[in-house]
Formats: C-alpha cells, sequence, structure tokens
C-alpha cells in the first residue's frame, strides 16, 4: 500500500509539466487526490527531481498512471457527487493551482502560495548541501524521513537519539532502504513532536474555545462524505487550521486530523507541514504561512489524502511488490516528496515493511541476548546505573546528592555542641525527604546517589515493622526493627568511628514514610526523635507530602519534591530500552504509553515487558487498546470534564468514560454544565435553520437536570447513594449528550470559555437576603403591630414599605422627610440596617433602585436623625448596638425586648432577666399613657440617654458577654432611673437569650 | 404605621369580613375543650388576624404580650448533634413559631422542640386556663416526615397544649394531621366584602375614595384584603384627591416577572433563555419564593398566550412545579420551565406563521 502511495508520490512529481497543460479532464482527479499540499509539495520537490534524478522519474509515469485511474475510479466520483456548484469555483482555483504557471494573479492564494514554494525551493537546494541548516519549513517531511533513516536505517545501532542531525546518512544498503518506510512515519513524527508535540497537544485540545471571535458556519456545512482513511495516514504532519472551512467545523476538521494521526498546532510555525484553509482571508496565519512557505491545502485536499490512504489501503497486496523494485536502486535523496507522500497514505503498511525486513535482523540478533538475562524483570534489569540515568529530576539528584556529600561536615565534623544550632541553618537539616507519585525513581535516585557516594544503604520499608522502638532493652537489638534503627542511627561505632575513610558510611534510607504509621505506633515522632539525635544520614521517601501523617516530620526534613518526568523524556528512555530488547516500537507509540502511564515510569516498563511477550513490533493503536483500561485515575478539573463532555467529540465517549468524567466532582460539575449548556450549539442536530431543534433539545435537557436535582434530593436527604449514577446521568451525560457541540459566547464580551457554576453564589446571595430579611421581619414582628409571615413580608410589605421609607425623602423638603420616616421607622421599629436591607432587596438589575433621585445629603441626615433618636427607641435589640470594633459579635443572639414600658417602669430594678418572664397582665390603656410617660422622661434625660449609650459602647467592645451587659448595667446605675431601665432592658434581653442556651 | 396594621381587628367583634367565623370561634374559646384547629385559604384572606384575636379572645390582653426570641435548640439526632434555630413569638400563653424555616431538619424541630413545649404544662399563675396554644405557621411547606411527627403529639400531648396550624392550602397537609384539627376555612374575601373595608379605612382617615376606584383596588388585588389595603395606602401617598381611573401600581417582583413573560414571549432563544435566567436568579436572590414566581410567571404568559396552547403550557408549569417541590434547587426547574415553554412556543410561531 505504501508503495502504491510512493508511486502515485513519484508519479506526480515528474507531473509539473505534464499537468501544466490545464487539463479539463483529469485535473479534478488529480486535485481530489492530492489538493493543495502537492501543489506546492509537488512543484518544490520536481525541480529537485529535474535536477538530481531525472532517470528515476522517468521511469515512474506509467506506474502513476494506473494508479490514478484507480483513484479516480472511485473517490473521484464520489466526490464528484457530493460536490455542488459553489465547490466547483473552488476546485478550479485549485486546479490552477496544480496546473503550475496558469494565473498567479488570479487567485491570490495560488500565486503567492506558489511563490513561497518556489523560495522554499531555493532554500532546500542550498540546505541540501548545507546539512545543519536544513530548517526550512517546507522541507519538514523530507528532513523527516532523512531524520529516520538515520535513526533506523542502521538497524543494528543501539543508541539512537530522537532528534537525529544526520540527514544525510545514505541508506546504503537493502535493509535500511525497506525499513525505511516504517521509520518514516516515526523520523517525520519524531522530529516535529520534540519540540511541538506537547505545544500541539495543549492547543489541539483547547483548540475549540481558544478562539474568542464568533466564527462562520462553513457555507457546506455536513454535505460532505466524510472519507475513513487508514489510521495513520496523516503521521507525521503537523497541520494549522485557519478560517472557515468549506464544510467542516474546526473541531470536526481538528478531529479528522487527530484520527489519522496528524497534528493541530494553533499557530504556524517552521514544524507546520499544511496550512489548512479554503479562503485566503489574510490573517496572521497566512502571512505566516506564507513567509515560511507552509504548504496550503483545502479541505477537499485534506479529504483526499484521507481518502486516497483508504484506497491504497484495499490494493495494498498488489502493490506491496513494486515499490521494492522502484526504491531499491534509488538513492535516498532522491526521494524527499515520496517521502512525503508516503507518509500520507503509506503509514498502514510500514510495519508490516519492517517486520518484514527490518525487525528480522535486529529482533533475531537481540531476541538471543535478552533470553540470556530476560529473568530479572525490566524494571530491575534496566534500573538506572548511574544517577544520570534517572529519568527527569536531574536537579533534584544534584541536590541530594550535594546534601549527602556535605552531611558528614557539616553534623559530625563540626563540634557536637554547635550541632543543635545547625541545625536551624537553612540549609542544613538533617534528614531529606523524598516525594512524588509511585514510579518516578524516588528510591532508586537515593540508593543510587549514595552509592555513589560510598554510602551503604541501609533500607527500611513498609515490609518492617517501624513503630516506636522498645524502651524494654530484653528484645534486645534484633527485637524489631525500630530498636535496630536507634541503634544504628546513634551508635557511632557502627556508622562512622571505626576509621571513617576505610570504613563505609551508612545511609539510612526510610522508604514509604507516609504509610507508617497503620501499625507502627508512635513511628513518625520516633523517627523525628531518632533524625535529632541521627549521626547517619536520613533519607525519607513519600508519596504525599501533605499527607497529616507527615506533617511534624516535614519540619524537620529537607523538601524535595520529585516530579514527573515530560513524556518526550520518558520515551526516549523507553525507546533505548526497547531497542536493547530488540522490540521494534515507534516514538508516537511510547510518549501514548508515557502518557498513559502518568509518568510512572516503572509501570510503563512494566507494560512494555508484558506486551513484548507477544509481538516483537508495538504500534500506536496496540498501547492505546492495552492501555485503555488500565491507564491510570488522573486527576480532571471540573472544567476539563465538562469540556470534554460537551466537547465536539463527546458522541464518540464510551458511557463509563462519561460516567467517570462526571463523578470526577459529582458535585462540581453538574452545576458547570448546568450554567453552560445553553451555550453550545448541538453538532447531533444536524441542520437547524430556525433553531427550534436546539431549542428544543435545551428543553429536554433542563428538563434532565432538573432531575438530577431531584435525585440530588433523594441521595443527600434520604442517603439513597445507590442513585448517584443515575443522578450523574440525569444532570450531565444527557444534556451533554443532547448538546454536545461547539461553544458559543452568548452575551457580548463573554469569553468564550465554560462559565464557573452560578448557582453556589446565588444560592449563598440568596441564603444571605433570607437572613437579613429574618432579621427585619423579627423587628416587625417586635413592633407588636403585624403578625405577617416573611414571605408576605416580602412579597406585599415591601413594595409599600420601601416606598414609605423612600418616597417622603424624594418629594419633601429635607427636615420634614427625615423627621417623617424616621418616625415610620419607629413605628416599625425598623433599624437602618433594615433599611437598607428593604432597599438591597427591592433592586432588580435592569430596573431603578428605590433610592435613586435622592440626595446624599439627605441620606445623611437620616443616617444622622436615626441615630440621634436611637436613644430613646425604647424596644431595642441586641444588635442594634453596632459596635465599633467589634462586628456583629451578636447577629445571631436576636432578642427583641418586647415588654410593655411601664412594667419596666414600675418593676425593673436592674433585673432585666426577670422582666422577660415577667407576664401581669396589663390593659393597653395604662401602657399607652405609660409610653407617653417615659416619652416625656426621655426628653428631659436626653442628654443623660446618650451618655449611657456611650457607656455601652464601651463596655460592649470589650467582650460581648454576660459580663459586658452587667458591666454596662452597673455604670449606667448612676444615670437616672429611666436610663438605667432602658439600658437594663437591651442588654438583659440579649443576655437572657444566651443564658437560656 | 402602615393601614394594615392600624386597622387590623384586634378582637374577634371588631372583625369585619369573616363575621361568621369570628363568632364561631368566640363560642369555641368560651369552651374549655378548644380542639386542634387548622386554618386554611390564601394569603391576605385574614387567617393571622383572626388567630391572633381569638388568642386574645380565649387569654385576654396579656396574649399580646409577646417577646421574640432567636432561640437555638441541640437536638439529638441518632449519630450527630443538630443545631435548628428558629423565631418563635412568645407570649405567657402561646408559642408561634414557623418550624417550615428549619428546611429540611424540620423534622427535628417537630420531633424535639414542639414536643418539648407540648409536654411542659403551662405554669398559669391565674389559673384561668390549663393549656397552652402553639401556634405553627405554614405547615403546608412542612416535610412529610414532619407532618407524620406532628400528628403523634397532637394527640398525645393535647390535654396541655393545643395546636393551631396555619396554611394555605390544606391540601399539602397530609390527611392525618388535617382529620385531628378542626379545620376552618378562610376563603378570600369576595370584591365586595374588600370596597367595604377600604370605605371603612377611607371613612376613618378622612379620605374621599370614589366607589369605582375601591372596586378597582380590589380586582387588582387578587382578593387578597392585605394587598388591597396596601395598595390603597401606595395609592394615597401617590396621587390624593383619587380619581377613579388612577393608576394603580403593581408590585415591584410583580412588574419584574411581568417583565420576564414578555421577555419569553419576544424571543424563544438560548441567548434569550440565559437572559431569563439572569433574571430568574434575580427574582429568587430577592427572596421571592420559586413556587409564587411560577405561578405569576404562568400567570403572565397564559395572558398573552393563544387559547389552544393555554392547556399545554399550564400542564407544564404543574408538572415543574411538582418536580420543583420534590427538588432542591428551584432555579433548575424555573428554567426547565422556561425552556420547555420556548421550544413548545417556538414550534407553536413556526406552525402557523412559518
Amino acid at each position: 500500500m505504501k508503495q502504491h502511495d510512493k508511486g502515485a508520490g513519484n508519479g506526480n512529481t515528474p507531473k509539473p509539466k505534464a499537468v501544466e497543460k490545464p487539463s479539463s479532464a483529469v485535473p479534478q482527479s488529480d486535485n481530489l487526490v492530492v489538493g493543495g499540499q502537492d501543489s506546492s509539495g509537488r512543484r518544490r520537490t520536481s525541480k529537485y527531481f529535474a535536477d538530481k534524478e531525472k532517470k528515476e522519474v522517468e521511469g515512474l509515469p506509467e506506474k502513476r498512471k494506473s494508479e490514478t485511474a484507480d483513484l479516480r475510479a472511485s473517490p473521484a466520483k464520489k466526490v464528484n457527487k457530493n460536490k455542488n456548484e459553489d465547490d466547483e469555483d473552488f476546485v478550479l482555483s485549485t486546479t490552477k493551482k496544480v496546473s503550475a504557471d496558469v494565473t498567479p494573479s488570479k487567485k491570490l492564494k495560488s500565486g503567492s502560495g506558489r511563490a513561497v514554494a518556489k523560495k522554499s525551493e531555493e532554500l532546500d537546494e542550498s540546505g541540501e548541501d548545507d546539512i545543519k541548516e536544513m530548517k526550512s519549513n517546507s522541507k519538514a517531511s523530507e528532513r523527516g524521513r532523512g531524520g529516520r533513516t538515520g535513526k533506523t536505517a542502521p538497524g543494528g545501532r543501539k543508541k539512537m537519539v530522537i532528534d537525529d542531525e544526520s540527514d544525510e546518512d545514505e541508506p546504503d544498503d537493502k535493509t535500511s532502504q525497506s525499513v525505511k518506510p516504517g521509520g518514516r512515519g516515526r523520523g517525520g513524527r519524531g522530529s516535529s513532536t520534540a519540540s511541538t508535540g506537547g505545544r500541539g497537544r495543549g492547543s489541539g485540545g483547547r483548540g475549540g474555545f481558544m478562539n474568542f471571535g464568533e466564527r462562520k458556519d462553513p457555507p457546506h456545512k455536513g454535505e460532505k462524505e466524510i472519507p475513513e482513511g487508514a489510521s495513520d495516514c496523516l503521521a507525521g504532519f503537523t497541520f494549522v487550521i485557519s478560517g472557515t472551512l468549506d464544510s467542516l467545523e474546526r473541531e470536526e476538521a481538528e478531529d479528522l486530523i487527530k484520527r489519522h494521526g496528524g497534528r493541530v498546532t494553533g499557530s504556524v510555525s517552521k514544524k507546520t507541514n499544511f496550512l489548512l484553509c479554503d479562503e485566503d482571508i489574510e490573517g496572521q496565519k497566512s502571512r505566516k504561512a506564507k513567509e515560511l512557505g507552509t504548504a496550503f491545502l483545502t479541505e477537499d485536499g485534506l479529504l483526499d489524502m484521507i481518502r486516497k490512504s483508504n484506497k491504497s489501503n484495499t490494493t495494498k497486496s498488489e502493490e506491496l511488490k513494486k515499490p521494492v523494485d522502484k526504491v531499491l536502486p534509488s538513492p535516498k535523496k532522491t526521494y524527499p516528496s515520496s517521502a512525503a507522500k508516503n507518509q500520507v497514505g503509506g503509514l498502514p503498511s510500514k510495519s508490516t515493511v519492517a517486520k518484514g525486513s527490518g525487525t528480522g535482523i535486529t529482533s533475531a540478533k537481540t531476541k538471543s541476548q535478552a533470553t540470556e538475562q530476560s529473568l530479572l524483570p525490566w524494571t530491575e534489569k534496566y534500573r538506572p546505573k548511574v544517577p544520570n540515568d534517572i529519568v527527569g529530576n536531574q536537579s533534584l539528584v544534584k541536590q541530594l546528592h550535594d546534601w549527602l556529600l556535605n552531611w558528614n561536615d557539616q553534623f559530625l565534623n563540626s563540634g557536637s555542641k554547635s550541632k543543635g544550632k545547625k541545625q536551624n541553618d537553612s540549609g542544613a537539616k538533617k534528614a531529606v525527604l523524598l516525594s512524588g507519585t509511585p514510579g518516578i525513581g524516588k528510591t532508586t535516585s537515593a540508593k543510587l546517589v549514595s552509592q555513589m557516594l560510598g554510602f551503604k544503604a541501609v533500607e527500611v520499608n513498609a515490609s518492617d515493622n517501624r513503630g516506636k522502638a522498645d524502651s524494654k532493652i530484653e528484645k534486645g537489638i534484633g527485637g524489631s526493627t525500630a530498636n535496630s534503627i536507634q541503634v544504628l542511627v546513634t551508635n557511632e561505632a557502627i556508622s562512622n568511628k571505626i576509621d571513617r575513610s576505610e570504613h563505609q558510611k551508612t545511609v539510612l534510607i526510610m522508604d514509604e514514610v507516609d504509610g507508617i504509621s497503620a501499625g507502627d505506633r508512635g513511628g513518625v515522632s520516633d523517627l523525628i526523635a531518632n533524625i535529632k539525635t541521627s549521626k547517619i544520614p536520613i533519607i525519607c521517601i513519600c508519596n504525599d507530602r501533605y499527607s497529616q501523617k507527615l506533617k511534624s516530620l516535614v519540619n524537620h526534613c529537607l523538601l524535595l519534591s520529585f516530579r514527573k518526568p515530560t513524556k518526550q523524556q520518558m520515551a526516549k528512555r523507553l525507546l533505548h530500552i526497547a531497542n536493547a530488547e530488540g522490540l521494534q516500537v515507534n516514538e508516537i507509540a511510547l510518549e501514548e504509553l508515557a502518557e498513559r502511564v502518568n509518568g510512572d515510569m516503572r509501570m510503563a516498563l512494566n507494560q512494555l515487558q508484558y506486551m513484548s511477550l507477544s509481538m516483537s513490533v508495538i504500534k500506536y493503536d496496540d498501547i492505546r487498546q492495552r492501555l485503555q483500561g488500565s491507564s491510570k485515575d488522573e486527576d480532571i478539573s471540573p472544567f476539563t470534564a465538562v469540556d470534554k463532555l460537551f466537547g465536539f467529540n463527546s458522541g464518540k465517549l464510551r458511557m463509563d468514560e462519561r460516567i467517570d468524567l462526571s463523578m470526577s466532582d459529582p458535585d462540581l460539575v453538574p452545576l458547570l454544565i448546568q450554567e453552560n449548556y445553553i451555550n453550545y450549539r448541538p453538532s447531533s442536530v444536524g441542520k437547524d435553520d430556525n433553531g427550534l431543534k436546539r431549542m428544543s433539545s435545551i428543553a429536554r435537557a433542563a428538563e434532565s437536570i432538573a432531575d438530577g436535582d431531584i435525585f440530588n434530593v433523594q441521595i443527600r436527604r434520604y442517603r439513597q447513594w445507590q442513585l448517584s449514577q443515575s443522578s450523574v446521568l440525569s444532570s450531565c451525560i444527557i444534556p451533554a449528550a443532547l448538546l454536545h457541540g461547539q461553544r458559543e459566547t452568548l452575551e457580548q464580551g463573554e469569553r468564550n470559555f465554560n462559565r464557573f457554576g452560578g448557582w453556589l453564589g446565588k444560592n449563598s446571595t440568596m441564603g444571605k437576603n433570607y437572613r437579613l430579611l429574618e432579621d427585619m421581619h423579627v423587628h416587625l414582628l417586635a413592633s407588636r403591630d403585624s403578625y405577617l409571615g416573611r414571605s408576605n413580608l416580602r412579597l406585599d410589605y415591601f413594595t409599600p414599605l420601601v416606598k414609605h421609607l423612600t418616597e417622603p425623602l424624594r418629594v419633601l423638603p429635607k427636615d420634614e422627610a427625615v423627621e417623617k420616616v424616621v418616625e415610620f421607622m419607629d413605628s416599625y421599629s425598623i433599624s437602618q440596617e433594615d433599611f437598607d436591607t428593604a432597599v438591597e432587596l427591592s433592586k432588580f438589575k435592569g430596573r431603578p433602585t428605590p433610592m435613586d433621585g435622592i440626595q446624599p445629603a439627605v441620606k445623611a441626615a437620616l443616617t444622622k436623625a436615626y441615630n440621634k433618636g436611637s436613644s430613646s427607641r425604647v424596644i431595642r435589640t441586641a444588635d442594634m448596638v453596632t459596635l465599633p470594633g467589634v462586628k456583629k459579635v451578636l447577629r445571631k443572639r436576636v432578642a427583641a425586648m418586647l415588654e410593655p414600658v411601664e412594667e419596666s417602669l414600675a418593676e425593673d430594678n436592674g433585673e432585666p432577666l426577670e422582666e422577660n418572664e415577667n407576664s401581669d397582665a396589663e390593659d393597653l390603656e395604662d401602657r399607652e399613657t405609660a409610653e407617653e410617660k417615659l416619652q416625656s422622661d426621655l426628653a428631659d434625660l436626653k442628654l443623660k440617654g446618650i451618655e449611657v449609650q456611650v457607656d455601652l459602647k464601651g463596655s460592649g467592645s470589650s467582650s460581648a458577654g454576660k459580663a459586658s451587659s452587667g458591666r454596662g448595667r452597673g455604670r449606667s446605675r448612676g444615670s437616672s432611673d429611666s436610663a438605667e431601665k432602658k439600658v437594663g432592658g437591651g442588654r438583659g434581653s440579649g443576655s437572657a437569650s444566651k443564658r437560656k442556651r | 404605621m402602615l393601614w394594615v396594621d392600624k386597622y387590623r381587628p384586634k378582637t374577634l367583634d371588631r372583625v369585619i369580613v369573616h363575621e361568621e367565623v369570628a363568632q364561631n370561634l368566640k363560642k369555641l374559646a368560651a369552651e374549655q375543650d378548644c380542639p386542634h384547629l387548622l386554618f386554611h385559604g390564601p394569603s391576605g384572606s385574614g387567617k393571622k388576624t383572626l388567630i391572633m384575636a381569638l388568642l386574645r379572645e380565649m387569654f385576654g390582653p396579656s396574649a399580646d404580650k409577646v417577646k421574640v426570641e432567636n432561640q437555638t435548640w441541640k437536638v439529638d439526632a441518632g449519630t450527630r448533634n443538630i443545631d435548628v434555630e428558629l423565631t418563635t413569638l412568645a407570649s405567657s400563653h402561646h408559642v408561634e413559631m414557623n418550624p417550615a424555616d428549619a428546611g429540611f431538619q424540620d423534622r427535628y424541630v417537630v420531633q424535639e422542640v414542639i414536643k418539648e413545649m407540648a409536654k411542659n404544662r403551662p405554669i398559669d399563675t391565674k389559673g384561668k386556663k390549663g393549656f397552652k396554644v402553639l401556634v405553627l405557621n405554614e405547615v403546608d411547606k412542612l416535610s412529610r416526615e414532619a407532618q407524620h411527627s406532628l400528628r403523634r403529639t397532637m394527640e398525645k400531648y393535647s390535654a396541655s397544649c393545643h395546636l393551631i396550624l396555619c396554611c394555605n392550602s390544606s391540601s399539602k397537609v397530609t390527611e392525618a394531621v388535617r382529620s385531628r384539627c378542626l379545620n376552618v376555612r378562610i376563603s378570600a374575601p369576595t370584591d365586595n366584602e374588600i370596597v367595604k373595608v377600604l370605605e371603612f379605612i377611607g371613612k376613618k382617615e378622612g379620605l374621599n375614595l370614589p366607589a369605582g376606584f375601591a372596586l378597582r383596588l380590589a380586582e387588582k388585588s387578587n382578593r387578597s384584603l392585605r394587598r388591597a389595603i396596601l395598595l390603597f395606602e401606595t395609592c394615597r401617598v401617590q396621587q390624593y384627591p383619587f380619581s377613579s381611573n388612577q393608576a394603580i401600581p403593581a408590585m415591584d417582583w410583580e412588574e419584574y416577572v411581568m417583565e420576564i413573560a414578555s421577555d419569553i414571549m419576544k424571543e424563544q432563544s438560548p441567548k434569550r433563555l440565559f437572559q431569563v435566567r439572569g433574571k430568574l436568579y434575580e427574582l429568587l436572590t430577592n427572596c421571592i419564593p420559586a413556587e409564587i414566581i411560577l405561578k405569576r410567571l404562568l400567570y403572565e404568559l397564559l395572558k398573552k398566550l393563544d387559547s389552544e396552547l393555554k392547556h399545554e403550557v399550564s400542564y407544564w408549569a404543574a408538572y415543574y412545579e411538582h418536580r420543583m417541590r420534590l427538588g432542591q434547587k428551584s432555579i433548575f426547574h424555573l428554567e426547565a420551565f422556561v425552556a420547555k415553554f420556548m421550544s413548545i412556543y417556538k414550534g407553536f410561531l413556526i406552525a402557523t406563521f412559518g
């Protein structure tokens, strides 16, 4: 199959001349087959060919013909059918492009594209000679291939570097040549992965919402048939998508490319092979692409690339033989473009070829080696022998090394008396704590470093009993490990007194310290004690540094947190091992493996070894398949989970994957979904002119979310946890399944990211407002004139109430208004805070607030008037006494004093507690007269009243308790009777309610 | 002071609207063995007023002397201790509370707090009455469990403690509780009755109230006496010499719901749904109960709707209201209703007008 492709490539390459005559019948298919990509690639290479390998080229046309015929047979037809008239235009333009020099001026795209292509050609030529300079973008594919040859062709070579500079390695024998195709994809990919890999993936995943602006719908959305291609026919290519495509949404295109092994990055760089765009919008991307000479590819071109690969799949077997003849005689350099072509379609076959010849030699050789020592698991066999072998975290290893190196100088050689002091030094901890996830080489590095420095490592791990050292001597040293540790640690005789220079120094490695306290009582504290007295260095190793158990230990240790190695680092090492074991693995596969195991080198090796038992060639797909289930759990944030659920491809997720995603945070994910589901334009709906289908999808989703709420109540209130799956299903999965697609913004200026669920915030605001309302409600009840419920207060009373409170301020002259409002407030014992509450709760977004149009001066006057009158208020609540320093300590202890005034006049003698229980019947008339009396009293005593208020404040701020109320009362006793009673009353009720509890 | 409160009848004799009920209650209070009572009826019909007047009838003026307290009870709920906080309004003869405020912990309020109160016989110095009264508001908001635990309490301590339950809808009170009470239905006052009350107030205030205007107020109030009086007073503040075609202002939240309704009718799109969600949130955070919002929204929507859709839309409103009671996050259900409506209405529009 690959051969077939190569044939195609070759066939086309010489073509510029042939195609230049704008043939109207053929161009279509031609164009379909290779599209824009070819236009530049072919041209580029054509020159090349012409210069260097005409002979070769000339031999090929025949083959090409057969192939094109082949191709024309079905895909062309199909595409033709799919295309409507609008497309024809477009097709023509591409054809023109293909057919060399027709009209550069007409179509800007084609014209410039060509120009660039030419430029790059020249570059290439010069680059060809100067190997190191070979960085021109257009050559990526070629370089890739060259690189690979360097890598794989010398099959026997064990140590291979990923990014090779050996571009000019000439494949000199048959085997290397045939291996090449297999490696080609790998190499091409390798070169681009190394640098763009991370970025590509990052931006690829986010691509959906990296674009802030609204993008238009593709003009022919969903009208083209999307071909099924070979799974890695695009491997090694890096694409950048720009602008609106003809029929595919950008996400669809991205997915398509990824599915076929290509890479999608966000911006054009030197590594980019193709810029996928259908209309040249003269954006940054296309400009950059032209600068760099990146090939332009149309959507049809892309589809054709994929289709072609599939085509070749079917014809693979017959074609298998051909390419060999063809390839054999030709030195590698003659095939720069055919390499590229190969990658397009030929990859599926590469493995077979590789198996056929490449592994034949290499594996045969290595297998014999492998069997000799295959008794050991690979994890042991390839455990790093020197610190430099450790994958990643080199700086930490270095730190550990330095620490260990200086340990003796720091803690032993200095006078023993200054030891205590030393420990406080910043750099000098007596122990070190290595932390990090499993399998990233903590133990290994500890051992290696100590080994390298000539320490004898004593390892104590979870398999040993590490409880508190037994103080009883009778058990002896051997009694428990803890005892021996203690001896080991404290006994200088063992460690270093005996001739330090000769005797081996010792280091204690405490492995898995976070598991220490399960059965080991007092283990950690004992360890700390040991660290303090230790005369040997101690290395502690744990997984979770933030574990509660280790909190005390952390203070005594130098902390070194190991990070997961990057997948490139891991892949490099894995490749090394795989080669040593004679395993044929390409690097993409290894990277995938590294990613799947989530940085766990040990697991990666175990997997690799397991797979090596059944196969000698491991492909990307194998790894995908194997690790699908066994991939480690990883933490995903709710946002990522929601992204994935709503993502363009979420339709392809399996049910358990969806459940896993939703379950990653069963509280937050539903809230995020609820907040954002409206924003998605469902891709499953298809054509939806008036948005009706979308609307009904939304309605269904909303209902399902509401179902989720009901489930949630059942779960939380009645502890029906078995329903959690159903809950997740209805609150996350169904809405996501209905609406997944492209996210769009609903408001101007909104960022196209998922918002955080608004419910939490709104709910807490609502709670706060209900509390405020309740306060006000209590005050109103306390006025004894209304018995209304809380909801009625809000629903019915609020509007007139607010009107009464604010209207006078707006219309009446200042003094009169203030007086009126204060009077009204007093009649309902509404406090200043309640006033604010009322105003706050009457505000609705988008409507005038009740305080509009009120002069600030009037407001100030109101506050002033209210405060002035506050001393004379009969009905007081404890929390009305706002203290300058203390904030609302008394908030919850609201208790309104409601005893009729005359009662207190008559009976209250500083015994406010009694007052509350007082239940003597009094007549209303009596009370009224008494009130009047009090008012006049108060008028006289206003000054004193204010004094009392001040007193209260002072005592209140000192502490809000009984004592303060007592003191307040005590002090105020000096003032007049009525004043005392007031204070006592207000305070008393507060403390009374407190005491009750 | 607002007129609603100023002219609230303090005794059963002065009651204007439900005179007959008031007289029966008076007889009831005169007898020693007053049964448990369940007052039910729409808001603004005078339940609370009657209850307070009844209490006064029973205990005399000392029933008016109440104190408001925010109490916290520690409830031992098997595995853990729960703090329940409630506001009570208590005189020496009666305690009034709203157990539904405790939310999903209302069961414990009923089981522990109310039982505790019911158990203790009142220490009545005067020895007039051998029982005390517990007034429970919003019984219909109590959860099913709480209502179940209530019924045993009602029987066991009926000698020392009489319950007066008050709710809007008796259908949300379980059968068992209902059958243990004397049900007193307080119907909403008719327009004429409201007009009568308004005229009474107008006379007392010395206002000239045109008859047509009083009727309009009554109509506008939706047969809620409280609202009618409040509206009356608001109008008085707005413009005194009343004219019979004077504009009657709506409640602030009603206006807002109206706005939402017209938003929904104007456009049915995800964007609009999103805006509506924001407005619903605004209502909810301003302490408007979700059921009221839904009801009002339906009311406003029905006003503008074609008759053939009315039935379907009402069905869905009921459906979502039911689910809202089952659930907890009311916004989800409100939004679901709005989305449903939008999809129905949009489909209808497209089907009719293409």
